[in-house]
């Protein structure tokens, strides 16, 4: 049968599970090399589900997508420049506070997220209640209740990604709004950068704008290397 | 220009946004994310209106307690080897008969050279070597449960007060420890530090770690010479590698890599009950590379020592006029002061260079032995005491790591200088700490 390749990229913080999550998806197909240019690990691997074939990039464990430690660079880069079908965030349910904040910048960056809500018996455990219908609705993603290590989800998950691949996923478009002050100047910028046809093509102009109000040293780089 | 514009616009919006927010606009949006995600949560989730103590915050109130922390964290670390001894003793034994039954087998192969490169090469270097296949599988599965159920991170954490004192923090302790697996995973991981000197600092000291290759070293001569106490002796040489990294570390931020330190908030995941799948698959990381090793590099050098044990021509196999005893004999002079400057001696340790599990299979293709019977031979044939057995434990933990290390330090660090460095003030600590055990022990003995 003819198989569709699908791209997805795992990304998390440190100790959410996510090398669990890599593992229950990939199993031994796996392949270990090294981001181009830098020796952090890159491990890829793949899985079969249904007619699909997922090609499956764990990005390096992060708490934010800034420009100050390689990691983070390695992070967006891939989903900026490879853009990924889906991006499979792996949020700790136990700690969504500070989880969720990774999640909210991988939103900015304009590419299909699925949250994957993982360590369910952790928050369980710890008696929060957490609504998940309200969480994919408030934030307009979907979101998958997981328990990595007894491997529950993970169908849910593969289900999921096959589902934002072909569309079907019902998805709203979720601005976070960042107060009319501030949102002026995104505003503004992201106009001029949408006039740009190369820029905006690369980027999402709202991302992009957000990253120059942050001066985002890489980010302005990258911009001045196209002078 | 468009771009022109596009940046101009960006200066015009950050300096008025600081003008009216009084802080830098990044500090900014990063509040608004958190405001809008504690807003979401508000409607997701409900949290038990007082949270009990988890079981995790209990534990940690004995494991990171302020006086138990360190204690708690050397009686683990001492467990640990207990374990990996107890537990790989016999199966050590079944490998050395194995190997026992293989060398007596093969020695007859003709023609001669061939049995000679066989039983005393082959068999007597590499299977010196993978004798320690059990006791660094079961370290490697220790490190791992250690890891995956969150202790290691508070190891980290109890560590924090002590490098503060050496100008670094205990977020540097991390690479420190993975460093036991291997240094250059701990190498890598300095990149997770920002202070480009922390990080530098962190990276020169990871080598005194004693890695996994070390560790067929230490449980050799453990063995042969201190019978009743392997386990604290080869646990020693741990704690001697830590003590003498953070040592240097506070050399080296007092001297070349002055300035101030950086700051990072470190995390206490919660304790987790390790996977089985998860402690294999982190075991089989760190253990497969060991046996690749074994495969090329090390069975490459067993064939080279054997060869310049044979020639030239005619010689008695690795005897001081075979071409590996002229090496050796020329280089022994320098290690005499440490006590250890037999030529069979050197020539390991210049061997060692490549991988340092190599100095155990060097001797055993010199002594054409291994297991049991490579101790003796070195303690019979060397005549060697403990004191000098201890003596070049203590520089094979500290002395240049393996070459591969050297090419992590200058992958990381980008300058073949640093790594240059590396190689040679490690090893100069190494010859100096030697020296001293060697000395002064020698003083008390006598």
């Amino acid at each position: 049968m003819f198989k569709k390749e699908i791209t997805i990229a795992l990304a998390g913080n440190p100790n959410s599970g996510k090398t669990t999550v890599f593992n229950n998806l990939t199993g031994a197909r796996q392949h270990v090399g090294n981001w181009p240019g830098v020796t952090v690990e890159r491990k890829e691997g793949s899985c079969r589900y249904q007619e699909y074939h997922i090609k499956v990039v764990d990005l390096p464990g992060v708490y934010s997508l800034t420009a100050y430690s390689p990691d983070e660079v390695i992070a967006r880069n891939f989903i900026v420049d490879e853009k990924p079908d889906a991006v499979v965030d792996i949020v700790d349910a136990s700690n969504m506070e500070r989880n969720l904040y990774l999640a909210v910048q991988i939103l900015e960056m304009g590419v299909p997220l699925i949250i994957a809500l993982n360590m369910m018996d952790m928050a369980e455990s710890r008696r929060y209640r957490i609504d998940f219908n309200a969480l994919a609705q408030e934030i307009g993603v979907p979101v998958i209740p997981m328990v990595a290590n007894r491997n529950r989800g993970t169908d849910e998950l593969l289900k999921e990604i096959v589902n934002v691949f072909e569309g079907k996923s019902a998805k709203k478009k979720i601005k976070l709004y960042y107060g009319s002050e501030l949102e002026e100047h995104i505003n503004e910028l992201e106009e001029l950068i949408s006039h740009d046809e190369e820029l905006s093509r690369q980027f999402s102009p709202r991302w992009l704008a957000i990253k120059l109000i942050e001066q985002d040293k890489e980010v302005l780089e990258k911009i001045g290397d196209k002078l | 220009m468009s771009r022109e514009e596009i940046l101009q616009a960006k200066d015009r919006s950050i300096a008025h946004l600081k003008r009216i927010f009084g802080d830098e606009a990044e500090t900014v949006i990063a509040e608004e994310r958190y405001g809008f995600i504690s807003g979401l949560l508000k409607d997701v989730l409900k949290k038990p209106a007082i949270e009990r103590l988890t079981l995790s915050d209990n534990i940690d109130k004995v494991v990171v307690n302020r006086w138990l922390g360190i204690p708690l964290f050397l009686a683990i670390m001492y467990g640990v080897f207990q374990f990996v001894f107890t537990l790989s003793a016999p199966f050590m034994d079944w490998i050395d008969t194995f190997f026992g039954w293989l060398g007596g087998y093969t020695s007859g192969v003709s023609p001669d050279w061939l049995g000679s490169l066989l039983a005393d090469g082959i068999i007597g270097g590499l299977g010196s070597v993978l004798i320690f296949i059990p006791p660094i599988f079961l370290l490697f599965i220790a490190i791992a449960i250690l890891e995956d159920c969150g202790y290691m991170a508070r190891a980290a954490f109890v560590m924090d007060r002590v490098m503060h004192k050496v100008g670094l923090h205990g977020r540097s302790f991390i690479p420190m420890i993975l460093g036991f697996g291997c240094n250059i995973p701990g190498i890598m991981a300095c990149r997770t530090i920002e202070n480009p000197k922390d990080r530098l600092t962190t990276i020169l000291i990871n080598p005194f770690m004693s890695c996994g290759a070390r560790l067929p070293i230490f449980v050799l001569l453990a063995g042969a010479f201190f019978t009743a106490n392997q386990g604290l002796v080869v646990f020693s040489m741990y704690i001697i590698g830590i003590i003498v990294a953070i040592i240097m570390a506070l050399v080296l931020r007092k001297s070349i890599l002055k300035g101030p330190s950086g700051h990072f908030v470190m995390e206490l995941p919660p304790y987790r009950l390790p996977t089985i799948t998860g402690v294999l698959v982190h075991m089989w990381e760190r253990g497969s590379l060991f046996l690749r090793k074994a495969g090329t590099i090390i069975f490459g050098v067993v064939v080279l020592v054997w060869l310049l044990s044979s020639l030239p021509w005619g010689v008695e196999y690795a005897s001081a006029e075979s071409w590996i005893g002229q090496i050796g004999s020329f280089i022994a002079p320098i290690f005499a002061p440490a006590g250890f400057g037999q030529w069979q001696a050197a020539v390991s340790l210049i061997f060692g260079f490549l991988a340092k599990e190599v100095v155990v299979g060097t001797m055993g293709a010199i002594f054409a032995a291994e297991g049991g019977l490579l101790g003796g031979a070195i303690a019979s044939q060397l005549g060697w005491t403990p004191l000098i057995a201890f003596a070049f434990m203590v520089f094979c933990l500290l002395y240049v790591p393996c070459v591969a290390a050297i090419g992590a330090i200058r992958g990381e660090t980008n300058s073949w200088k640093w790594a240059g460095f590396a190689a040679l003030y490690t090893t100069v600590v190494a010859w100096i700490v030697a020296t001293l055990i060697f000395q002064i022990g020698r003083l008390f003995m006598s």
